[in-house]
């Protein structure tokens, strides 16, 4: 039979620091209806203060990461219905308030990203994130130049780092239950920029050295456990685990 | 930083300002680079509404033209062949004096984005690979697999944060500040704080790109909403050319998410129900890489004519390009298909419609100044924003990334050759900031105290006008029905109603302001589509199937008077190229 109405259960947080609540809402489906459509009906019809961020929805811009029922993902690329109820043994138990009367047959639960701290409603302040990112120094450091040629590089170098040149940093990976606990923790999206770098021909072996000497200074790459959240959750299939493992690899 | 008081309200209150030497409202490609150009002797500051990376920039796929001449099929390719296949596919509504300096900067621009680290697809020589791309008479269109328009913007981000360049994220830009005919600030809304922030400096750049969200099926990210052009438009300055819209061809049946022309760059087909490669009726020489316009029409047509699938798509086949090509050159296309239609084009086609991609037109660029430079003495535009005009009446894919670059840093360029400039005084500035507050102050009162519609009926009513009857293919009962439609939007916007007292990270009043913009445009996209009674490039009047240069081989310019649009026109840069029949 097919649904006509989804009920979601939704994380609200009027500010910083404050109680946090559940709301739920009914919501008529469509056909092929993603999460994120779904929190603009909310909006639109009965609450338009309902804080989420989006943008691109079509999962390369790196807006809309949610928890959505306990498992973090990009709202726009989750369908309504059905719902896939993703599990992986890695992803920890997220919890993010008080929902004991969540049923989870019916209602799709939706919470903001783990291990962030909440502004609004689904919007967390990313700029501890960011601030590791721009710790890593992730730029080429070389004069910039605009006269022909360009500098080589073999087909293979550069199929190399393609996978994680496609990082759209969304912070899904902060699922990380070190990200959690250890908040210098650089984290496996910064990481995993660094390694971008690092594995990247072109750059100059000053700069490789100064991103890899931050990288595996201890709250870097020391600090992974292993646990492989990251690589779990990731949307993209960038594997920052595994970028976080070759850092390793180059530090014996 | 600083606060001002607002002595005239009868009660303290203090207006955040902020002062820099240049403004650059936008953090895509545009954007950023002229903040890069910039960075190091100006005080500057970016402001954006999302943060930079979220960008619609990232969202470009298919690549970057520019004539490297670096392969066996491209060697003979020279700037002036780009230039004339950019003025060709723009049916001659291009500047050709801005597509030729486009096309002479591309190769540059393409070396400076690798220099900066850039991470293109190579050739085997290890240089800058290159695909065919519409329109094209050489295979130059630069690549970083079918995710170019990420890679571009995540690499000139990173040299962002290499020079330290001051972001303001999440601000939203309300309404542009003038004295005269001088810009000397914009009013913003800070969304993480929910207060009103002036930003103050007789310097800005206007970088907020397209406006495809006027219409239901668009590949626009949700955040394309015209806010710059909408501000402008405000000031009294015209937008130019904004009947030409641009409908990709092949974008996801359903959500309409793009699939890059680089499909069919790669070999991709276009099939009918009938299985039939329809475009040989329609561009028997260029098939499926005729230019985007010609595309369009032609799908739209089978689908009229009943030889699309049941509810209006063809299907784009990759099926024959095999497996290993597929994942080397369309892994994001692949990707795409399979969590948003359910189709591995590994192994099945792909459901396709035309739908709003590009707005050629935009923010009215000076009659004889420089490129970029506004009507409005200090206001730059530049992007998809702007109507320089490279694209005329048809942009070229692989020409909009280039654009952004380009003319990021011409103008940055531009404005560090010009100097600081300080022209008006304090106190004037200061009056024009406190009525532009109060000016918004009162509308979000107005806002809370209306009682008509909502914002999602008044935004459905105008996207569903602008799908049905302001699309490919045009004529005058649909024009005028969609002003008329539009006109009611107008009225009904007026009386819209919506929360307004709680301001923090509040994106209903967000979209709200999004929608003050939007209902501009799209008055003025129908209205200029009705004016012009001929057809060329993306503007297609069924009533008026040819191009007519003696009348209208001239840029449209559309302001607002107390008696309503008015129309005005501007000669085109010709002279490089003769004007010639289109055919592909």
């Amino acid at each position: 039979m097919i649904k006509k109405e989804q009920t979601f259960a939704i994380f609200r947080q009027a500010k910083p620091d404050v109680e946090s609540s559940y709301e739920r809402f009914k919501v008529p489906l469509t056909p092929g209806m993603t999460i994120l459509e779904a929190l603009f009906y909310i909006q639109d019809n009965y609450d338009n203060t309902l804080a989420f961020r989006y943008s691109c929805r079509g999962a390369i811009c790196g807006s809309c990461g949610i928890t959505i029922n306990k498992f973090p993902q990009l709202a726009c690329k989750t369908q309504v219905y059905p719902i896939e109820n993703k599990k992986h043994v890695r992803v920890p138990n997220l919890i993010f308030g008080e929902i004991s009367d969540w049923n989870p047959e019916n209602e799709i639960l939706i919470e903001p990203l783990p291990n962030m701290k909440v502004i609004k409603d689904l919007v967390v302040d990313m700029e501890p994130f960011w601030k590791f990112y721009r710790e890593v120094k992730p730029y080429f450091d070389r004069q910039i130049k605009d006269e022909a040629p360009e500098s080589n590089q073999s087909f293979e170098d550069a199929r190399k780092i393609e996978q994680m040149v496609y990082c759209i940093l969304c912070g899904l990976c902060w699922t990380c239950p070190v990200s959690g606990k250890k908040k210098d923790y650089l984290g496996p999206a910064a990481l995993t920029k660094a390694y971008r770098f690092i594995d990247d021909t072109r750059v100059t072996e000053g700069h490789r050295k100064e991103i890899f000497d931050r990288a595996i200074a201890h709250d870097g790459v020391p600090s992974c456990e292993k646990i492989f959240a990251c690589n779990a959750v990731c949307p993209k299939g960038v594997m920052p685990g595994t970028a976080i493992d070759k850092i390793r690899e180059e530090i014996k | 930083m600083f606060y001002q008081n607002l002595d005239n309200l009868g009660w303290f209150y203090s207006l955040k300002v902020e002062e820099f030497d240049v403004l650059i409202v936008g953090g895509g490609l545009s954007g950023l680079r002229v903040a890069f150009e910039l960075a190091d002797e100006w005080n500057a500051a970016l402001i954006s509404k999302v943060h930079p990376l979220r960008s619609h920039s990232g969202a470009a796929q298919g690549g970057i033209n520019a004539a490297l001449a670096n392969t066996e099929k491209g060697k003979d390719d020279t700037p002036e062949k780009h230039a004339y296949d950019t003025v060709y596919g723009s049916d001659y509504l291009a500047d050709q004096d801005a597509a030729m300096f486009l096309a002479k900067e591309a190769p540059k621009i393409v070396v400076e984005l690798e220099s900066m680290g850039a991470p293109f697809s190579r050739l085997d020589s290890g240089l800058i690979a290159q695909r065919p791309f519409g329109g094209a008479g050489f295979p130059r269109t630069c690549y970083a697999g079918d995710r170019t328009g990420h890679a571009l913007l995540h690499t000139l981000y990173e040299q962002c944060i290499r020079k330290r360049v001051k972001f303001f994220d999440e601000f939203f830009l309300i309404d542009l500040i003038k004295v005269g005919n001088q810009i000397t600030g914009l009013i913003s809304l800070d969304m993480n704080t929910g207060e009103l922030v002036i930003f103050r400096s007789e310097i800005i750049v206007l970088a907020t790109g397209g406006f495809g969200r006027i219409y239901k099926r668009s590949t626009n990210a949700i955040i394309n909403t015209g806010d710059g052009l909408g501000a402008a438009f405000r000031t009294g300055i015209p937008m130019q050319d904004s009947e030409f819209v641009q409908f990709h061809p092949t974008t996801l049946y359903g959500t309409n998410i793009l699939m890059t022309e680089g499909a069919r760059g790669e070999g991709g087909l276009l099939l009918n129900k009938d299985g039939e490669r329809f475009m040989s009726r329609y561009a028997p020489k260029a098939m499926e890489l005729a230019p985007r316009d010609i595309v369009a029409r032609s799908i739209e047509t089978e689908i009229l004519e009943g030889r699309g699938f049941e509810d209006g798509y063809v299907h784009l086949d990759l099926t024959h390009l095999g497996r290993e090509k597929i994942l080397e050159r369309l892994p994001g296309i692949r990707e795409i298909s399979i969590y948003f239609a359910g189709v591995d084009p590994i192994e099945k086609p792909i459901p396709v419609q035309p739908g709003q991609h590009y707005s050629m037109g935009g923010i009215a660029s000076k009659f004889k100044g420089e490129f970029g430079e506004t009507p409005l003495n200090g206001l730059y535009a530049i992007g998809e924003t702007s109507c320089i005009s490279v694209h005329g009446a048809n942009r070229l894919g692989g020409n909009s990334l280039l654009e952004t670059v380009v003319f990021g840093r011409h103008t940055g360029r531009l404005i560090a050759k010009r100097g600081k400039q300080k022209l008006i005084s304090l106190k004037e500035k200061e009056k024009a900031e406190n009525s532009s507050y109060q000016m918004v102050e009162s509308l979000f009162k107005e806002w809370k105290n209306n009682t008509g519609k909502k914002p999602v009926e008044i935004r459905t009513a105008m996207k569903n006008s602008m799908d049905i009857n302001v699309g490919v293919y045009r004529a005058e009962t649909r024009l005028q029905k969609a002003l008329k439609d539009l006109q009611q939007v107008q009225k009904d916007f007026k009386n819209m109603q919506i929360e307004t007292d709680e301001r923090q990270f509040n994106f209903g009043l967000i979209r709200a302001l999004e929608l003050r913009n939007m209902v501009d445009i799209a008055e003025v996209t129908a209205f200029a589509a009705l004016w012009r009674k001929e057809s060329r490039g993306a503007h297609y009047r069924v009533d008026y199937p040819k191009r007519i240069d003696k009348e209208y081989l001239v840029h449209s310019l559309v302001s607002r008077t107390k008696d309503g649009l008015v129309m005005e026109t501007k000669p085109v840069t010709l002279g490089i190229f003769d004007v010639k029949e289109r055919v592909y």
